[in-house]
């Protein structure tokens, strides 16, 4: 492993930084990893996510991957969970469309309408 | 499924889904003995004995989403092992966890290749912050090298500060990366 001391340095950065901001994610966006996804391409549509929220340092934004996931005829499927607004699912999703979404619907709160295939209110 | 980075994802994505908190895979190379062994080890809720008997055969699944319960990450794993004369064995106890060994005979015209390990390691460990992964690649030719990543011991130190806060991906990024390079991932 890389140095432990590098990482003890991190920590102290981060901890400085937390004390002014709250740390409670604004955005969910959860990539369904099941088997059909996989098979899919879904790996590199979570690859491209994660890649442009880190690259943006959207530390608001909670990027997970689940293998339960039922929509097999639209894989890559990604959800993108926002509090207080209906559940939006976005289907057949490549890498580039992956990333068209970060920058565009959670950067910039807006839908990226023609890649949706479900809303769902909760 | 085209290479076995993709199964490996999908099995951890199962132990997942069962609620495992701890998560060991250790990745073994042994090009004298031709073998290229998998083996992943989760403390989740387990599989019970009626279930058991049937995961390993296709189209069983518990998910209640689907009309059709159509399972096929064990089968399509165990089917790709077998091709090319190895092994695989699934083990596993309710409520205590389950354990996959999966042999690959290393030359076999058959052997998928390792694929994009790296993808596969860094979104599980950056989508399941909560989980410990405990990682062993091994790679046994002329010398042995050994490679060993723990996500506990870096929680450890970090304190309360996330695995998901952009310098520690990095970081993790970054030993991922040369661990892989060390045993050379590309080629297998
Ligand atoms: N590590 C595990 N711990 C507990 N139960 C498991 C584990 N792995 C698999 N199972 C059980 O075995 C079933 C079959 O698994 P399998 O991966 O073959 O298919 P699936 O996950 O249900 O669907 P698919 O992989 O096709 O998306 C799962 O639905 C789950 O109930
Ligand atoms: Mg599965």
């Amino acid at each position: 492993m890389k140095t432990l001391e590098e990482l003890r340095k991190i920590r102290e950065k981060a901890q400085n930084e937390m004390k002014m901001r709250n740390s409670e994610s604004r955005v969910k966006v959860v990539v369904g990893m099941g088997t059909s996804g996989i098979a899919l391409g879904a790996r590199d549509v979570m690859k491209a996510i994660l890649d442009e929220v880190s690259n943006r340092k959207l530390t608001d934004v909670l990027v997970t991957q689940t293998g339960e996931k039922g929509l097999s005829s639209m894989e890559p499927v990604v959800d993108v969970i926002e509090k207080g607004k209906p559940k939006i699912t976005y289907g057949n999703v490549t890498p580039e469309n992956a990333r068209k979404i970060v920058v565009e619907h959670i950067v910039n709160g807006k839908v990226v309408s023609d890649l949706v295939v479900a809303t769902k209110n909760d | 499924m085209q290479d076995i980075s993709l199964h490996i994802l999908d099995i951890l994505e199962n132990a997942i889904s069962a609620e495992a908190k701890k998560i060991e895979l250790s990745i073994n190379v042994n090009e004298k003995e031709n073998i290229l062994s998998i083996r992943i080890k989760d403390d989740g809720k387990g599989i019970d004995e009626e279930l058991l008997q049937e995961v390993e055969n296709p189209f069983y699944t518990t998910k209640k989403e689907r009309i059709k319960k159509v399972g096929l990450g064990i089968p399509l794993f165990k089917q790709h092992a077998l091709m090319t004369d190895g092994d695989f064995s699934l083990k596993s106890e309710k409520d205590a966890g389950t354990v996959i060994n999966v042999v690959f005979q290393y030359d076999h015209i058959d052997r998928m290749p390792m694929g994009d390990l790296e993808s596969t390691l860094l979104n599980t460990i950056f989508s399941h912050p909560e989980v410990d992964f405990e990682i062993i690649l091994q790679r046994q030719n002329s010398h042995e090298t050994k490679e060993k990543f723990s996500t506990s011991a870096i929680r450890r130190i970090l304190g309360d500060v996330p695995l998901t806060y952009p310098d520690v991906m990095d970081f993790i990024k970054e030993n991922i990366k040369r661990s892989l390079k060390k045993i050379k991932v590309e080629e297998l």
